[in-house]
């Protein structure tokens, strides 16, 4: 086919190809610059979908009750993370009423496109995970979750084979599981190989790469989207540094445009080939900004991820 | 990696230190002026427990603890954690157990020495819980609204109640009686540990001069 083309070309197409050789060899130069002011999306799950690099979690930050005052304070904050085009939100029935003032949130601004949402299901299973994700459902104000995890690998064998099939039905985009601080790496490297997940949900952040020795090769092996939870490793990494107030090296602006301790730290995480996205979490409007900031490129090069962790490691 | 060894305290605390003062402080916005009276209340309570006045006593607070298990665990505390039901139902349980007790005339100190130490212990246990517990927040630069009040709060109601009971009870009642407020205090004093509040260093003192006073009623031989 390409050969037939080839002998139709005239010479007026034959410009046009000169001048898209031209445009490609500056491409990059171009997109860079366009990047610079834009949120990072990577592809996931073997789809052609993208998802913003930055998202957001909602332990601790968002379990506030009815408290009127702290539910708006809540909503700008989720506010900041749309106007920076944040996309994936997760949550679990685990962290107290997170799930409803998420809901609260996305009744005040509308519930925007870009918007990824991610629950879990949790133990006992027992029969209940459809029961589980319906009643999160209420609670968020959506229509459906784009993804439902298995919380730390809660029961996982019933949740996941109802996920399938609610996935299956189309109740639910994706599924996928979850564990933290490292554990159970084992049992999860063995659900990756074995069984059809989307996505996977892990702790990985400067300070704890246990994750790079199995599991992140075998996830871009398997087409498999991977979530990097805690990863402040849960706040006291960027509260530390900052407290210290240690000064971020000079070359890490150059290198990959970091000018804040959280561009330093998430864009670490994200420039990873096979993680998806970082979901730190805050109550705080300024930290989102700043840690959605962090999604833009330049990101760094593997030399200047491996400065990063010496560097991490030299304080 | 070791499971267990993985978790710390945090990992069980699932709101912040800003979320858990708001709900105390909307605790005393929500209730005031009701605290006068659960203050008269437990004055009433500690006067009557002096005057041997034992089974009232014992029956006053009761519905105070029922309160504190409706209106702070089960409506507010259990929407920040999925836990805040089964503390109200224990909540619910010592006012029912204190309900017993008064009906039974069970476990009983009808003539409590006010020299012996446990029940000098338990009279100033349960002056700190009803007078000094509430100035605390606003001593340390806190609004009154945030003032922990015996009756509308969960810490200064089982600290007035564990001093109450070393007054009032004695043998296997007193241990019973001090079961559930004592547990709480050591899941409060953990909470404000985990949430880097000083508070946690007195419930733990309390909860270890109440140690001593339950030892020492129970080793010593009643005269
Ligand atoms: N097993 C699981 O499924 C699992 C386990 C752990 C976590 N997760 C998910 O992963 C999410 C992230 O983990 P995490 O919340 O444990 O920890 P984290 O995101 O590493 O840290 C959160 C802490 O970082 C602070 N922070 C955020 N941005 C900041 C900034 N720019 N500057 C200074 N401080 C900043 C926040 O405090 P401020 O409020 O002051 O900003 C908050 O206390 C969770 O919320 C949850 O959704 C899932």
């Amino acid at each position: 086919m390409n050969y037939r083309i080839k002998h139709r070309i005239t010479r007026r197409q034959s410009l046009k190809l000169i001048g898209a050789t031209l445009a490609a060899v500056t491409l990059p130069t171009a997109s860079l610059l366009a990047d610079k002011g834009e949120m990072r999306q990577k592809a996931f799950a073997g789809t052609d979908k993208k998802l913003p690099v930055i998202g957001m979690g909602t332990w601790r930050t968002f379990n506030v009750g009815n408290d009127p005052q702290l539910l708006d304070a809540r909503t700008e904050v989720v506010k900041a993370f749309f106007d920076h085009g944040g996309g994936l939100i997760d949550s679990s029935p685990m962290y107290g009423s997170a799930p409803d003032v998420m809901g609260y949130a996305l009744q005040q601004l509308g519930t925007p496109e870009s918007l990824f949402a991610a629950e879990k299901v949790w133990s006992p299973a027992g029969g209940s995970t459809r029961e589980q994700v319906a009643e999160l459902k209420e609670r968020w104000k959506v229509e459906h979750f784009d993804l439902v995890q298995v919380h730390n690998l809660a029961d996982w064998r019933e949740h996941l084979a109802a996920l399938q099939e609610m996935k299956a039905e189309g109740n639910i985009r994706h599924v996928g599981i979850t564990t933290s601080h490292g554990r159970r790496h084992s049992e999860i490297e063995q659900i990756m190989t074995s069984e059809d997940i989307d996505f996977v949900q892990l702790t990985y952040n400067i300070t704890h790469r246990e994750a790079e020795n199995r599991l992140l090769p075998l996830a871009e092996e398997r087409g498999i989207g991977v979530i990097a939870n805690r990863p402040y490793d849960g706040g006291s990494l960027i509260k530390n540094l900052k407290r210290r107030d240690a000064p971020l090296p000079e070359w890490a602006n150059e290198e990959c445009g970091c000018t804040t301790w959280a561009d330093f730290l998430l864009k670490f995480i994200v420039s990873h080939p096979a993680i998806t996205c970082a979901i730190p979490a805050t109550t705080q409007v300024e930290h989102m900004r700043e840690n959605m900031r962090a999604g833009h490129s330049p990101m760094p090069s593997p030399d200047a991820r491996q400065r990063m962790t010496d560097y991490i490691g030299s304080l | 990696m070791n499971e267990w060894t993985s978790y710390q305290l945090q990992d069980f605390i699932p709101f912040t230190a800003e979320v858990y003062f708001r709900l105390l402080e909307r605790m005393g916005e929500t209730f005031w002026p009701l605290h006068l009276l659960t203050l008269a209340l437990g004055a009433a309570t500690l006067a009557l427990a002096l005057k041997h006045r034992t089974r009232l006593a014992c029956l006053l607070p009761a519905p105070l603890w029922a309160f504190v298990a409706v209106a702070f665990f089960i409506q507010r505390y259990a929407a920040l954690n999925w836990a805040g039901g089964y503390a109200g139902d224990t909540f619910i349980a010592q006012a029912v157990l204190l309900v017993v007790i008064a009906l039974t005339g069970w476990g009983m100190d009808k003539t409590p020495s006010r020299t012996s130490p446990p029940v000098v212990m338990g009279i100033a246990i349960a002056l700190f819980g009803l007078i000094l517990m509430p100035l605390m927040a606003p001593l340390s630069g806190g609004s009154w609204y945030q003032t922990e009040v015996f009756g509308i709060h969960a810490d200064p109601t089982a600290v007035t109640t564990l001093g109450l009971a070393l007054i009032m009870l004695r043998g296997f009642a007193l241990w019973i009686a001090a079961i559930i407020p004592a547990l709480w205090l050591v899941v409060s004093g953990l909470t404000l540990q985990a949430l880097d509040s000083t508070g946690s260093v007195v419930l733990f003192a309390v909860l270890a001069i109440t140690l001593v006073g339950l030892v020492w009623k129970s080793i010593k031989p009643k005269r």
